[in-house]
């Protein structure tokens, strides 16, 4: 499943990061890697932007972006 | 003396400003929103004798950039000269934060890692061991915090000591890894990068080194190595793409030093608990809504006390200067041109400042990426996305910061668009215009309205302005919405009032200097030519009306008119439009003026009755529509010049509201008309 499938509080281990450049360099320079374990905190009304958690950090992102990393729900 | 030359490197967010700001009481702006520090700033002390000379480049998360800023900090890297690399980290975020060390290690040169933040993090129960963090990588570092000004002197000294001693990282990756940078550098020769730079970077398809590779005469026989090399990496690590590979690489070196040199903490907890709040998925907009109202609120409620004092102190001034100086034309320039223009800029600067340190507040505690993220969706809509956020609301403020503050924005379409409706947003100047109006010409009970109606109607119209920019000017995908939301912190209340203190000097030396000279030709344009034999002939009460009458502004006046003619304007309004192009106070002192009014308190009760005697509801509904969408200010107008170089660009931003304006004012003119 994609990380925008998630729900409010769920989380996911990272399988594969479908982004093109440059956007997936940047995303796996947040944190965003293989195997780690990614955390929806919070979306907006519309699930249009996501508030998640990687590492110890918060990363803020659209739908469009969290369609592209795909995650195992854990 | 001898002098070290220093990168100063670092993610986004981990206090780098900050920790030039401590070193020398420097001038470095601290905000907690990500990518604050565009510009390339220097500080240079002393230490041990030697010279240390800091250069801050923009935070990057990455030597694969992403933004315009990052690749500022990688050109910097591989093309300037320099001695060594600082490179800062958040102790908070020790793994993602090292993997990029790990990035600047392959270059090669002498480097030192500051462990920043270190009393958080400790205050949490992490420890970190910095000898232990030397053997392994062979790279000096110091635990910091650069906001208690703790580890600042051993880093230096650690700074200095790997200098004199010209010690490089040694970092290395996995066995397989490792073998193929050896297999590559054995077929790289004369390059001015290290060998085993070059071959890691073309592991993971670093274009610009490409690039420098490509003209060499060993490269073709490189290129085979290179092939068989990545094409082991792929089947070794089931992964096609060999960047991700070397990212997963430093991600699992990253774990791996962490889990040797430190001592977790325990989770920081505030911060999550805040969000639930302020960044509720339904009462996240009402509460950001809240607060912009209690900023606006702020700025013109309190702002509004020392607006009185102000103007006082700037007309007692200006008399005693009046007394000072011997009669004619310096003086009348001074004390009649200069003079009241530097007040009614200065008048203004509790606004702006109170503006300013609510958006400050919202930078440093962090809540203005938490706004970004609420304002995203709605910014989404019409083509822009939740970084915009912040240039637009400074721009109710003053446009010139709000320019500036464009810079933030990583994408040039996005920042462009956004620089073209910050002019929308009605900034502070043209809250006089809107009052003097309003009081005239609607009823007691609905005058707030229509003022609230104003700004909103104001802001909407540039977000459909954007949306349309956005599908035709500047077709293509809207850009990617990646922010990181930094913890929420403390501000420094001296940091945060020395940061007002730069922003008056800015605003007083930039606005006044401009709005003075703008000021200074308005009033000889209306004061002359001096008409003096005709003078002769007319009472002393009537002659500043034959002065203004004849004067070369009533001619430029005329002239430009029948523009003007379709509103209802006379020459009159006309002029008074035209000055206010100069700074938008100056449409109302304008009209005072011609209109006779010998006091040009916009408040004064004689210059509403004689606006609204002089003046029809349609025209002023007209004039209201002009000041609402027209060019800013000259000092904005500069600095939107400033900011944008190119010439078609600047030369659409400075015709294009102007085009816009006069369509709404003829449109709601002719509504008004009938109506009335």
């Amino acid at each position: 499943m994609r990380l925008n499938e998630l729900k409010i509080g769920e989380s996911g281990i990272i399988k594969k990061i479908y982004a093109k450049e440059p956007l997936k360099s940047k995303l796996l320079s947040m944190g965003i890697t293989r195997g780690e374990k990614i955390k929806v905190l919070k979306h907006t009304l519309a699930k249009n932007t996501f508030d998640i958690e990687v590492g110890n950090s918060n990363i803020a992102l659209r739908e469009e972006e969290a369609k592209q990393i795909e995650v195992e729900k854990m | 003396m001898k002098e070290i030359k220093v990168a100063l490197v670092g993610q986004p967010n981990v206090g780098k400003s900050h920790l030039i700001n401590s070193i020398s009481g420097a001038t470095l702006h601290v905000g907690n929103f990500s990518g604050v520090t565009v510009e390339k700033k220097e500080v240079e002390f002393e230490r041990e004798g030697i010279k240390l000379r800091l250069i801050d480049l923009p935070g990057t998360y990455s030597l694969h950039p992403y933004t315009p800023e990052e690749r500022v900090t990688k050109e910097f890297l591989l093309k300037e000269e320099y001695d060594l690399i600082l490179n800062v980290v958040d102790s908070n975020q020790l793994e993602k934060n090292l993997a990029f060390t790990w990035q600047i290690a392959d270059i090669g040169k002498p480097m030192v890692v500051a462990f920043n933040m270190y009393d958080e993090y400790s205050k949490q129960g992490g420890e970190i061991d910095t000898d232990k963090f030397f053997k392994l990588t062979n790279i000096r570092a110091e635990n910091v915090s650069a906001k208690e000004k703790f580890g600042l002197e051993r880093l230096f000294s650690k700074v200095i000591k790997t200098y004199e001693e010209k010690n490089t990282p040694r970092v290395y990756y996995s066995e397989i890894v490792e073998e193929e940078i050896e297999n590559l550098k054995e077929k790289i020769k004369e390059c001015k990068f290290s060998k085993r730079f070059v071959a890691i970077r073309l592991i993971e398809d670093d274009e610009d080194i490409y690039k420098i590779i490509h003209e060499k005469p060993w490269y073709s026989e490189l290129l085979d190595v290179l092939k068989a090399a990545k094409e082991r990496l792929r089947v070794e690590y089931d992964e096609e793409d060999t960047k991700t590979i070397m990212f997963e690489e430093r991600f699992a070196l990253s774990k791996g030093v962490v889990t040797q040199i430190a001592k977790k903490a325990r989770k920081e907890t505030l911060t999550e608990k805040i969000d639930k709040i302020l960044i509720h998925p339904i009462l996240g907009l009402p509460i950001f809504l809240f607060i912009m109202w209690a900023i606006f609120q702020a700025t013109f409620s309190l702002g509004s006390i020392p607006m009185d004092w102000i103007d006082a102190s700037f007309g007692a001034f200006g008399e005693w200067v009046g007394g000072l100086l011997p009669d004619g034309f310096i003086k009348d320039a001074i004390v009649n041109g200069v003079i009241p223009a530097i007040g009614a800029v200065v008048m203004f600067l509790p606004n702006i400042l109170i503006l300013y340190l609510g958006i400050n507040l919202m930078e440093q505690t962090g809540y203005m990426a938490r706004a970004a993220y609420v304002m995203d969706g709605v910014l989404k809509r019409f083509g822009l996305q939740g970084r915009s956020f912040i240039p637009l609301v400074s721009g109710f403020g003053c446009s010139v910061p709000a320019y500036m503050a464009a810079r933030t924005l990583k994408n040039p379409k996005d920042r462009l668009i956004t620089m073209l409706i910050i002019g929308f947003m009605s900034c502070g100047a043209r809250l006089p215009v809107y009052v003097l109006f309003v009081s005239a010409f609607f009823a007691p009970e609905i005058q707030g309205n229509v003022l609230f109606a104003i700004y909103i109607g104001g802001a909407l119209t540039g977000l459909i302005v954007a949306k349309i920019l956005r599908a035709v000017l500047f077709k293509g995908e809207p850009e990617p919405f990646v922010m990181e939301l930094p913890k929420y912190r403390f501000p420094k209340i001296k940091a945060i009032l020395f940061d007002l203190w730069i922003k008056t000097k800015m605003y007083l030396k930039k606005a006044g200097t401009f709005i003075a000279a703008a000021s200074l030709i308005i009033w000889f344009l209306s004061s002359y030519p001096a008409h003096e034999k005709e003078l002769q002939n007319i009472p002393g009460s009537e002659k500043q009306a034959y002065i203004l009458e004849h004067s070369y502004l009533a001619d430029i006046g005329k002239a430009i008119n029948p523009i003007f003619e379709p509103l209802g304007f006379t020459w009159k309004e006309t002029v008074s439009i035209i000055a206010g192009l100069a700074a938008k106070e100056v449409v109302v002192s304008t009209m005072a003026v011609l209109y006779h009014t010998p006091d040009s308190d916009e408040t004064s009760k004689e210059l509403v009755e004689t606006i609204r005697k002089n003046i029809s509801f349609p025209t002023a509904v007209a004039i209201i529509l002009i000041i609402m969408f027209y060019s800013p200010c000259l000092a904005a107008m500069g600095t939107f010049w400033a900011e944008v170089p190119q010439w078609k660009w600047r030369l659409f931003y400075t015709i294009y509201p102007n085009v816009l304006a006069y369509l709404m004012a003829l449109i709601g003119y002719n509504i008004a008309l009938l109506f009335s």
